[in-house]
């Protein structure tokens, strides 16, 4: 019997010859028809992508999406129940500790005893690794040499978030694991953070990143994965996931009663209406011509429009346009 | 190996930097001993005495007034009927008896007395017997003849017994041990709910190496309470450590890995830090008292099986073996097989259960 989808069913089952796709040398991580189930339900669905050398790597979904799991697996935290991931030429999950020592991790969690020092943290984290960067380096780039002293937790949110990189750093590692790593930042220690990646990627280093921030996707990353339920979604370099869709713009807009989709639809230029909680997206190729007729329009009741928003497609737009929902909830 | 090294000395960092965690222990043992060692200083325990006269001579009549005019001491007189009957009803602290033939047998070189304790009151019996041994060896001395020329015959207590306070700072010791070390699990169970358990899952570092490394740090700590308590008890009760101090650190040691091998089991079945802290106390405060950290305890038939089960039990036997009785590995050697029987059950079950979240 045919299995419904090949590469699912080469996974990790004893029988079978289980041969490891072959891995080109230009990829530095390949996952492939990776699953994983949690009481039954599916948090990762058969997904499969590859990490070229040096490049940043970016998987976006909402909360729930799977990134999270995702990763784990990769990171050797989760056993996948199905499927195959060959990092840095080793298949991660059987030789798991070869591969921990030439990968950084950092958790979504800022775990860090808050007991220690700075550099008591570094040095402990360093004592993990049998390679290490000096100490000096690392205080020095992550701008903690003024807190080396410091207890973590007194530490500010930023200071601690560049620690906890610094900690996935200590080793100099090939590929670098960041797991939602600006969520609850406030915008300044974002764009800084923004930064601290760039400066990996100009090393050399594979970062893979997971977000739910649109625009950090869009500004730091190669290539982008967008993962809904457990499933790649769409997978291609910020651009052209853009320039894919069949639309420039997207129109939001809102009214006081409900509207018929139909009506919405038949506006000039609109190639599809998603709406969500009140709020109606109208992807148009001709952002005038959708506007002019927009404001004839009225609702149900006769009510015109409510408010109005007009923005050039973004990668949300790439998310709505493919699922019907926001990324953020 | 410098995985381990610096494993260790950030361990040891962050329960030195604890300062609550180890405090406490150390704080109730040396409360318990201040409040039994002075709240029921010996000489405050005034007892009734008899002496029982059977011999009715010269040499027994002197003996009695070598009991008479002691501080805290109210010397009856009576049949031995009637004396051991004032004992059970615990209106005596001793009954003392000069048997018939006492003034011969004295002549001859060598006579025996008799003597009965109320064993039921506990911070007395301690002073009792040494009152009535002091008793008779200056009467011996007044003798100016052999130094055993009366020899005491003691009844229904054990003649090591000592002093309540040597009873208890063992068993103080022991305590501290267990509640030190069975806070590991609080540790391992916080430590898993930050995260900070994940964070090490994703390095190289083995749970073996973890642990280890985290052992030593504990044990490193309770070396030093073990030392404040015993150092607190000679300087202010005069405690001494009769037996030697190697055999005294090997139980010790090994009661810190029996109670850190507890504490692991317990925190790899317990999710948060609430259900462990009440898992630990569930554990905890019966092996207290059924370990006889406090108090001597006589279990009835039905619960010796469950005393005898108790790590703690053991590890305070091999304390006081060797605080108390100057014990050595012959003594020893039991309670040890039973504490490296539990340590390895336990970290059997912990390695078994692992996770770092």
């Amino acid at each position: 019997m045919k299995p419904v989808r090949p590469s699912t069913a080469r996974s990790l089952s004893p029988e079978g010859p289980a041969l490891p796709r072959p891995v080109a040398a230009d990829v530095v991580l390949s996952v492939d028809a990776l699953t994983k189930r949690y009481n039954g339900l599916t948090a990762v669905d058969g997904i499969s992508f590859e990490v070229r050398p040096g490049e940043t790597f970016g998987i976006l979904g909402p909360n729930g999406a799977g990134k999270t799991t995702t990763l784990e697996m990769i990171e050797g935290l989760r056993k996948p129940d199905g499927g195959r991931i060959t990092l840095l030429g080793l298949d991660a999950v059987t030789k798991r500790r070869q591969v921990q020592e030439r990968i950084g991790v950092q958790l979504q969690a800022q775990a860090l005893w808050p007991e220690l020092t700075v550099e008591e943290t570094l040095k402990v984290f360093g004592a993990l690794f049998p390679r290490r960067v000096p100490l000096e380096m690392l205080l020095e780039r992550f701008a903690l040499a003024d807190k080396r002293r410091a207890r973590v937790k007194g530490l500010s949110g930023g200071q601690k978030q560049r620690l906890s990189v610094a900690t996935a750093l200590v080793h100099d590692p090939e590929v670098v694991f960041l797991d939602e790593p600006t969520t609850g930042l406030d915008p300044q220690a974002r764009h800084s953070f923004w930064d601290l990646i760039r400066d990996m990627r100009r090393e050399g280093k594979t970062v893979i990143v997971t977000t739910h921030y649109m625009e950090e996707a869009e500004a730091l990353c190669d290539r982008v994965a967008i993962m809904d339920h457990g499933r790649i979604i769409a997978l291609d370099t910020p651009r052209q996931l853009v320039r894919g869709l069949e639309f420039d713009n997207t129109v939001e807009c809102t009214f006081a009663g409900p509207v018929d989709r139909q009506r919405l639809l038949a506006l000039p230029a609109v190639s599809d209406v998603r709406s969500e909680d009140g709020a109606h997206f109208l992807f148009t190729t001709d952002v005038s011509a959708t506007l002019a007729a927009l404001m004839g329009l009225t609702d149900d009741n006769g009510q015109r429009v409510q408010s109005l928003q007009v923005r050039t497609a973004t990668l949300e737009d790439v998310f709505i346009s493919l699922t019907g929902r926001r990324l953020r909830d | 190996m410098r995985t381990f090294v610096g494993m260790a000395i950030a361990q040891g960092i962050i329960l030195r930097r604890n300062t609550t965690f180890w405090l406490i222990s150390i704080f109730i043992a040396l409360l318990s001993m201040l409040v039994f060692g002075s709240l029921f200083k010996p000489e405050s325990q005034a007892f009734d005495l008899s002496v029982v006269d059977e011999d009715g001579s010269e040499a027994s009549r002197s003996l009695r007034d070598a009991f008479s005019g002691l501080e805290n001491v109210k010397l009856r007189e009576g049949g031995q009927e009637d004396e051991l009957a004032a004992l059970r009803d615990g209106d005596r602290g001793a009954v003392v008896i000069v048997p018939q033939g006492f003034e011969t047998a004295l002549a001859e070189g060598g006579a025996t007395l008799e003597a009965y304790y109320d064993n039921s009151n506990l911070i007395r019996i301690g002073y009792v017997t040494s009152t009535v041994q002091a008793v008779v060896r200056s009467f011996n001395e007044g003798l100016s003849g052999s130094e055993d020329a009366v020899r005491l015959e003691q009844q229904a207590i054990d003649t090591q017994t000592t002093r309540f306070i040597d009873f208890l700072t063992p068993g103080m010791v022991g305590m501290a041990i267990m509640f030190n070390n069975l806070a590991v699990g609080f540790l391992m169970v916080s430590w898993r709910e930050q995260g900070i358990l994940r964070r090490l899952g994703v390095t190289p570092l083995r749970p073996g190496t973890f642990i280890g490394s985290q052992a030593v740090s504990f044990a490193m700590l309770s070396i030093i309470q073990v030392a404040v308590i015993l150092v607190t008890g000679r300087l202010l009760f005069d405690v001494h450590i009769e037996g030697s101090y190697l055999w005294l650190g090997v139980s010790a040691l090994l009661g810190v890995l029996c109670m850190l091998s507890i504490g692991y089991s317990l925190a790899s079945f317990a999710r948060t830090v609430t259900s462990f802290n009440a898992v630990q106390q569930l554990v905890a405060f019966p092996m207290l008292f059924l370990g006889r950290s406090y108090f001597p305890i006589d279990p009835s038939p039905a619960m010796a099986p469950i005393v005898q089960a108790v790590p703690l039990t053991h590890l305070n036997d091999a304390l006081r073996q060797v605080v108390n009785h100057g014990g050595g590995v012959g003594d020893l050697w039991t309670s040890w097989l039973i504490l490296v029987a539990w340590a390895a059950g336990g970290f059997i079950v912990s390695m078994r259960l692992f996770r770092w979240q």
